[in-house]
């Protein structure tokens, strides 16, 4: 098939204004050295619309998206209920003096939704919550020492990096214990080795980290950690601000059959209105309350109307099946792309949030060759971070997909004689 | 910050370690050693590196640890030893009387001439030549003291401790070119290019990698600019780079 390169020029005009004005230009993952645009000239930087499951750069280059704004567009971009219900709260209050009573209506609506809810806190970032889960399990236990599992990501502030970030202090990250993924044993001698002093025990559902295959809990293990963490008094937090509702709208715990004691959600409560909120159980409840944390725009009413309106159109759709079915339907169109072309495909991690891996080599070039090659095509992936189905996702956009990945996956086996 | 054993490890192998980069780039340094006999220096540094030094033909090489040579200088300390490259402390022979000559006259004019191009007059620096290799010394500078702070430095070792194995090529284009070969977390330098490499990361100009050595420009920014190149393994370059930063504070 035929395939238009998109060009960048007007991007890189922007860029070189904002290089002038912002720290990097763009910081952080949307831009383009923590995004890993490898090269960075087959990326679009700036993006001027988005509609469904598609957004236009400055240059008018129209891309299907399948990082979803990484998590936020759960429903497509300018979902018309969600903005219709933002618009319309908009019309009446946003940010006020006293908070909207849309706050408690939301709040109601999580704990009708997240199986393993008593509460719900509302503030703007994942990191927001994560923080202050740390803070709530630290406060309810009088503890200091939080274990991770390694190849975690949980935020940006300092205890959430690691002691050779910059910026980070050796005390920040003091009292962090790192274990494998699905190693209980390796749960079991940490928490031995230190006995009454953890507070917390920090984790996402599945392992869905960067620069690696995801990997699924094993079977057992987080009714394992369940029970080691309740016995010796160890709050269990979940971090479902990547993957909260795309597996299951009542909490990623409850699609594995546990249930956390706190679980973050962030990205997909609001179809990208800016939110995230804190679920806890009652007995934290208290703790939850004497916390000195909140924010300017915590109490904002647009992103709670807008929660509402996304969470119930969620529930309506019942969006989890919907990604793992078209989850399944483009891993499936990608992996025989590869597989016609001669290249080992390897998918891992949920298909709602599916990661991809090229395995002809050990040193990723050749990933990273296709990736560019299929965002110069329009189709708009990204070489080490998992991907995201939103809702508006259509068949047509999948074949289209997986046409152009087939395209793609012929230039770079032109491009590489030595692996054929 | 920074520790006297860290720094002890890149003053040997990343300072005096460049002066085989500077005897081959630089003719000037070639003629400090014209018609001179073949002569070793052993730096013997007690819980620290060791290291000799041979200058032969023009050329110098140093190998690793304490080999056969004719000046031999122990220092009862990395702090002693570190004080000898910047300066406040007079280094001692143990062995090698009769070679004091050229450890006052060749050698010193050697490491002074270094000294210049590693810690420039910037108006030395608008001539093209020197350029070059000023930069260029401080490209092997740099490349090689990432591995010592990778292996030495508690952060730099936290750092190496997240790196697979594998080779990678960091180089400037058209320019000096390093690998940073990384086996079981262990760092090791080599100033050539590997031919394999599992990740790289280029400088698009010498120009460019000057001003990013001199702190002038942000290299995240290069990075979105295209003028820093990286492709590959990127882990293996995340974690580099993080002993990169390090290398600012030690070679201050």
């Amino acid at each position: 098939m035929a395939s238009k390169y998109c060009k960048h020029d007007k991007s890189r005009e922007w860029y070189n204004r904002a290089v002038k004005v912002i720290p990097s230009g763009i910081y952080g993952h949307l831009g383009p050295a923590e995004g890993l645009w490898i090269p960075t000239t087959s990326w679009p930087f700036f993006s001027e619309r988005a509609e469904a499951s598609y957004f236009w750069d400055v240059d008018g280059n129209k891309y299907i998206d399948y990082m979803c704004a990484y998590g936020p567009n759960v429903l497509g971009y300018n979902d018309p209920d969600v903005n219709g219900a933002a618009i319309e709260q908009a019309a009446k209050e946003n940010c006020t003096t006293t908070p909207s009573y849309k706050m408690v209506e939301l709040a109601e609506l999580m704990v009708d939704t997240v199986a393993s809810a008593d509460w719900a806190f509302f503030a703007k970032n994942g990191n927001d919550v994560t923080q202050a889960a740390i803070m709530c399990a630290r406060y309810y236990t009088h503890k200091k020492k939080i274990i991770f599992v390694n190849g975690f990501y949980h935020g940006v502030s300092p205890w959430t990096q690691k002691l050779d970030y910059p910026g980070v202090i050796p005390e920040d990250v003091a009292n962090n214990l790192y274990i494998d993924w699905n190693d209980i044993n390796a749960l079991k001698q940490v928490i031995a080795e230190n006995e009454g002093e953890i507070a917390a025990f920090i984790a996402t559902p599945y392992l869905h980290g960067n620069f690696a295959d995801n990997v699924l809990p094993a079977d057992g293990y987080w009714q394992q950690v369940r029970k080691i963490c309740t016995e010796n008094n160890i709050v269990l937090i979940i971090d479902d601000v990547r993957a909260g509702f795309r597996l299951d709208l009542a909490g990623s715990d409850h699609y594995y059959g546990f249930e956390a004691d706190l679980i973050c959600f962030c990205k997909a409560i609001a179809n990208g209105w800016n939110i995230s909120c804190l679920c806890g159980k009652d007995f934290l409840k208290s703790s939850m309350s004497g916390l000195s944390y909140t924010g300017s725009y915590w109490m904002s009413a647009i992103p709670f109307a807008a929660g509402i309106a996304c969470i119930n159109k969620m529930k309506k759709l019942n969006t989890p099946a919907m990604f793992r079915e078209k989850g399944i339907k483009i891993t499936e169109g990608l992996k025989a792309a590869a597989e016609n072309n001669g290249f080992d495909l390897v998918v891992s991690g949920e298909p709602a949030l599916f990661y991809l891996r090229i395995a002809n080599d050990d040193s990723l070039f050749i990933h990273q060759d296709w990736v560019q090659e299929m965002v110069h095509r329009g189709i708009f992936v990204t070489s080490h971070h998992n991907h995201f189905i939103n809702a508006s996702l259509t068949d047509e956009d999948i074949k289209r997909t997986c046409e152009i990945a087939d395209d793609a996956f012929k230039t770079v086996r032109k491009n590489h004689p030595e692996c054929f | 910050m920074t520790d006297a054993k860290t720094l002890a490890y890149i003053n040997m192998y990343a300072v005096l370690g460049t002066l085989e980069n500077l005897c081959a780039l630089d003719e000037n340094a070639r003629a400090i050693l014209t018609n001179k006999k073949p002569i070793s220096i052993c730096f013997d540094v007690k819980d620290g590196p060791a290291a000799t030094i041979t200058f032969k033909n023009g050329r110098c090489r140093m190998e690793d640890g304490v080999g056969p040579c004719d000046i031999r200088i122990p220092f009862s300390s990395c702090e002693k030893f570190n004080g000898m490259i910047d300066g406040t402390v007079m280094p001692i022979p143990s062995k090698g009387f009769t070679h004091i000559g050229f450890l006052l006259k060749q050698f010193t004019k050697l490491t002074d001439l270094l000294t210049a191009y590693m810690r420039p007059d910037p108006a030395d620096l608008k001539d093209k030549r020197f350029f070059d290799i000023s930069t260029s010394l401080m490209f092997y500078t740099i490349a090689v003291a990432i591995a010592q702070i990778g292996n030495q430095d508690e952060i730099g070792k936290f750092s190496a401790h997240n790196m697979v194995d594998g080779d990678i090529l960091m180089s400037i284009k058209d320019g000096p070119k390093a690998t940073i070969c990384v086996r079981n977390h262990h760092l090791i330098t080599v100033k050539k290019a590997t031919d394999s490499p599992r990740a790289l990361m280029e400088f698009s100009t010498i120009e460019l990698a000057r001003q990013l050595f001199d702190g002038q420009v942000n290299s995240v920014a290069c990075i979105g600019e295209g003028k820093i190149t990286m492709g590959g393994m990127i882990s293996m370059i995340d974690n580099m780079n993080r002993i990169l930063d390090l290398v600012g504070l030690y070679l201050a």
